[in-house]
């Protein structure tokens, strides 16, 4: 066989192997694009068979349906492996002819040229090497350094008292009283007072100049609550504010209402919390935990304190969804102290003035989207609601010391929802929701004084109060409306389910809000529903009742103000120019709204 | 444009090999509810030792012929298929398991523990190919090495590249070197098989990166021929090593030089010795050498304190890469980690029964060994640079065209070009 023949051979024998391998890659491609459209895995049929079993857990004839369903998707499957894999070797030969015959034939065609000698300088080059050897020694020692000085050794950190404590558990409480005063209270001796007793105590200091005046404080009432905003959703949780006047219209770009706007050090999506004339937030970010104070008549940053060297606490913060964060949860006060809880398990609480007294980690929460549960406050304990991947959980600390009165575990799954207080016939009941159980417990004791099995799925709206009545709601679940003293359902709807917004009842009406933008008020007794409103924005924050009208921050920013009556007229719709899901907070005539970035006092002119 | 078509090709079909290796073990397993019992798992039995030493045996019988072709022989033809039957036996037969080059690990695990036992066909196949060299050249990356071969065979359209880049990345090999030894000889990790860029490819079978890497080299390689082995092959150290003092190393020309320059662009690998233009040797640049060569002397001690207290205090950083090591750290700094079931590597450590302080200790332990052998490897690459760097202004007489015994894969293919006649 002459040049040109075996030239001519390889460049055949190059186009068929080079078809060949070309048709099978498409073939492969095709598959490749066949699984991923109709993944097996991902079968929309077969999740929503699985969940119709879920609710139906009985039927025989499913399950049979969902086994043969499952067989076949798994027999597509493995054919399809077996088809890329057989498909795989069938390209690998045609690859390795292909770039067979291509070499020779670049070989065959190359032609001789004349040697001419290399060109290069010897020292010239020389000199250039040793100036990039010089380079490369450098940048490996500038690197061994940046890697040497910005790594901490964590095993140093390691304290084996503190492992010792918790063998089994993981993590657990780690302890600490951080100012170990002698003047630390016996919570036993602190007098409870009655209602009549807290119309006197409204105009107590907001917080003693003396620590020994600790000793014999006596604790703000509801009375005291409904003047200010100390927790989430207001005075005990229940979605309703008592200040009037409240402003309707603003406009955050050009200013319209706006008292005054700062700017907040961390961001965070939990709501302000007022006593008197100061307002509080907290905020976080992967390495710093903040609690600030305002002033709130004027803005003015009043004191600012990160949040660090509590025991137990996490060197790396655990993970959270953006939507979360670390600093999700509601601050709480009460007329002494502010607390705070975040994302790490770390709770905190200083004195109004910004004086530290006591810190804790209650164990790092196990939670894939982070810990979002707020703080509850009611005399001397406050009430942690915590719902994690461990299992349910609640805990009522000492408001002096931080340490449990009493530490419960729940008959439920991880929640995000927060916890509201109520008074139920004279008695002060903790209500929660979770899957499966809306519930409610003594506040002296931690005792399930009753649940009823009514939610699933992962349960962030936090119940409402009304009227003796509690609402509950949570997509893919119910919406409740629940007698406590039975317990027993009054009655219940799922035609509008809120997935993150908690539910509020007054003057006879109960107001739920989706994430997907319709607000609905139903009739708080019988659930007739009296009106609907759909927005472009969906909802996570909740509404809140005040001065007889819904006041609720959409996820645009956003503020609806709907009128809190059987006809559901909307007042107004100012905007704040950000994304908004934090509650507004309200005193005397002013509204409160924090974003990640902002803090706005609103007050009509 | 048939090159750049090609090329593309090229670049498809290993692309779908990655695809093949990446759709393994998506389907996640069955949950039977009927009483059905899920299989137990089993270890496949190791290769019998018998079938281990008829390795030992295959590797001699290709190290003999790749001698045999590469010294008396002069083929290149032969030595292609010779490459051909070790990219089938080494490579796709044996998966790249077991390769001299990954041996170096085992050797230096066997040298720093006491309790890890070297296997003699493990030995063998370290010892072998650098006896080879010692006495023949690299006729190891000639013909017997699989990665070599898979290589070699893909080297299309080769492009000379400056020599002060060669120079340049003649130092990594070296630093890969040292790494392995480190993370072996602390039980870490055996990172040269880890990132063996073409054991995928043997398998058909590994992370997608990994196939992606070598699909990456194999096209790097049509341009640049054998990117891993010039750039990053460790065990390519020790062989140059050896080679350097080698007996009978292949040569271009089976008799006198005539100094054609034929064979000068025959080599892909840039490994051919060229006669020295003496017109370069001035007087004064023989003296400015002299003066650097001096200065760099005298600078070689420094270079091993900056290179060992450097590495060493990176030893916080590289300990990471050990397993126990970053369980410790991970419990440490995420306690809540405990209660993952899903994390098989700390529900292992919870029910193995041992305390957090003894891991702890244990990992201690380890990070100590990072630092101490943060100093070796520090020092000892400190050293090379010096040397390598120093040698930049040293120059040896060469006045004909040869192999350079270091750097020559003795691949034979220079001998095709040369036109003198062997003597009878």
């Amino acid at each position: 066989m002459d040049q040109e023949a075996k030239i001519k051979l390889s460049h055949q024998i190059m186009i068929i192997s080079g078809i060949f391998s070309l048709f099978v890659a498409s073939l492969l491609l095709f598959n490749f694009w066949h699984m991923y459209k109709n993944d097996p895995v991902e079968s929309k049929a077969l999740k929503a068979m699985v969940e119709q079993l879920s609710s139906d857990p009985g039927n025989e004839e499913l399950i049979t349906e969902i086994r043969n369903y499952d067989l076949l998707a798994r027999k597509a499957y493995f054919t399809s492996v077996w088809q890329v894999n057989t498909g795989s070797y069938l390209l690998l030969f045609g690859g390795l002819i292909f770039a067979l015959a291509l070499r020779i034939n670049t070989d065959l065609r190359k032609k001789i040229t004349k040697p001419e000698g290399s060109n290069e300088k010897l020292f010239p080059a020389r000199i250039k090497a040793h100036r990039w050897l010089l380079v490369s020694g450098g940048v490996i020692i500038a690197l061994s350094l940046w890697a040497g000085f910005g790594s901490k050794n964590y095993l140093k950190s390691y304290s084996p008292q503190e492992i010792a404590a918790l063998p089994d558990e993981g993590i657990e409480v780690v302890q600490i009283v951080e100012e170990s005063s002698p003047n630390a209270i016996d919570p036993e001796t602190i007098p409870e007072t009655n209602e009549a007793q807290n119309e006197e105590l409204t105009e107590q200091p907001e917080s003693p100049a003396n620590p020994d005046a600790r000793v014999n404080k006596i604790h703000f009432g509801f009375e005291d609550f409904r003047k200010n905003h100390n927790t989430f959703r207001g005075p005990f949780g229940q979605g309703i504010s008592f200040h009037k006047n409240i402003p309707t219209n603003w406009d955050a770009t050009s200013g319209k209402n706006i008292r005054w706007k700062v700017a907040t050090s961390k961001p965070g999506y939990n709501s302000p919390v007022i006593w008197n004339d100061k307002i509080f937030i907290s905020g976080a970010d992967k390495t710093t935990r903040m609690v600030s104070c305002f002033n709130r008549n004027n803005g003015q940053l009043i004191w600012e304190h990160e949040v660090k060297d509590i025991p137990g606490s996490p060197a790396t913060p655990p993970k959270t969804t953006d939507d979360t964060g670390l600093a999700a949860p509601t601050m709480a006060v009460d007329g002494y102290f502010v607390y705070a809880i975040f994302g790490t398990g770390d709770i905190i609480a200083f004195d109004l003035d910004g004086k530290r007294i006591w810190a804790r980690n209650i164990g790092v929460p196990v939670n894939h989207y982070g810990h979002s549960s707020s703080l509850m406050v009611w005399k001397n304990k406050l009430i942690v609601q915590y719902d994690t991947g461990k299992g349910g959980r609640m805990l009522a600390l000492n408001t002096e010391t931080g340490e449990a009165v009493w530490d419960i575990k729940r008959d439920n799954l991880i929640s995000w929802s927060s916890p509201v207080l109520a008074d139920v016939k004279g008695k002060i009941q903790i209500i929660t929701s979770a899957d499966p159980n809306v519930a409610g417990y003594d506040i002296e004791t931690g005792k399930e004084l009753w649940k009823i099995a009514c939610m699933m799925g992962e349960v962030a709206p936090s119940p409402g109060y009304y009227n003796g009545m509690v609402y509950a709601t949570n997509e893919y679940a119910i919406l409740a409306a629940i007698d406590p003293s039975v317990p027993s359902i009054l009655w219940e709807n799922d035609e509008y389910l809120a997935e993150v917004s908690s539910p509020v009842a007054a003057n006879g009406i109960l107001i739920v809000a989706t994430s997907y933008g319709v607000l609905v008020a139903y009739d708080a007794m019988t659930g007739d529903k009296y009106w609907e409103h759909e927005f472009s924005n969906g909802f996570y924050s909740s509404p809140m009742i005040a001065d007889g009208k819904v006041y609720i921050i959409d996820m645009g920013g956003i503020t609806h103000i709907i009128s809190a009556d059987k006809t559901g007229k909307i007042i107004g719709q100012p905007e704040l120019g950000e994304d908004g899901f934090a509650l507004p907070a309200f005193a005397e005539g002013r509204i409160y709204l924090r974003t990640n970035t902002s803090l706005y006092c609103i007050e009509e002119e | 444009m048939k090159k750049i078509l090609s090329r593309i090709f090229l670049l498809l079909l290993f692309s779908f090999v990655f695809f093949a290796a990446q759709s393994q073990q998506r389907f996640p397993k069955p949950e039977f509810e009927s009483g059905y019992e899920q299989p137990t798992p089993t270890t496949p039995e190791p290769r019998s030792a018998g079938m281990e030493w008829a390795d030992v045996f295959v590797l001699l019988a290709v190290l003999s012929m790749a001698s045999w072709l590469a010294i008396k022989k002069r083929s290149r033809k032969g030595m292609i298929w010779l490459s051909l039957f070790t990219l089938i036996y080494f490579g796709f037969y044996r998966e790249g398991c077991i390769c001299s080059i990954g041996s170096i690990q085992n050797v230096a695990l066997a040298f720093f523990d006491s309790g890890y036992k070297l296997s003699l066909t493990v030995l063998a196949f370290f010892l072998l190919p650098l006896i080879f060299a010692l006495f023949f050249g690299r006729t190891f990356c000639a013909g017997a090495c699989p990665l070599g071969a898979i290589q070699d065979l893909i080297v299309i359209n080769p492009v000379s590249i400056p020599s002060w880049v060669r120079k340049t990345l003649d130092f990594f090999p070296y630093v890969y070197l040292g790494f392995a030894i480190l993370f072996a000889a602390t039980g870490t990790d055996f990172i040269i098989c880890r990132y063996d860029p073409f054991v995928g490819i043997f398998r058909m079978n590994a992370p997608y990166i990994m196939i992606l890497l070598g699909v990456a080299f194999l096209f790097l390689g049509m341009f640049f021929a054998r990117p891993y082995c010039r750039v990053f092959c460790p065990y390519g150290v020790l062989l140059n090593w050896m080679s350097k003092f080698s007996k009978w190393h292949m040569t271009i020309s089976p008799a006198e030089c005539i100094k054609c320059k034929l064979c000068e662009p025959s080599c892909p690998f840039d490994a051919i010795e060229i006669p020295v233009n003496e017109k370069e040797r001035t007087e004064s640049s023989v003296r400015k050498n002299l003066k650097r060569f001096s200065f760099y002397l005298v600078l070689i001690p420094v270079w091993i304190l900056a290179g060992g207290f450097a590495l060493s205090k990176a030893h916080v950083f590289l300990s990471r890469a050990n397993p126990t090591v970053y369980l410790a750290e991970i419990l440490i700094t995420h306690p809540e980690l405990k209660t993952d079931t899903e994390n098989l590597d700390i529900q292992t450590f919870l029910e193995s029964g041992k305390s957090m302080q003894e891991l702890v200790e244990e990992a201690t332990l380890i990070r100590n060994k990072f630092r101490r052998g943060g100093w070796y490897l520090g020092g000892f690459l400190g050293l090379v640079l010096g040397i390598m760097i120093m040698n930049q202004f040293t120059m040896r007489k060469q006045e004909i065209y040869e192999p350079h015994k270091g750097n020559c894969f003795s691949c034979a293919r220079c001998i095709d070009y040369c036109p003198v006649e062997k003597k009878k």
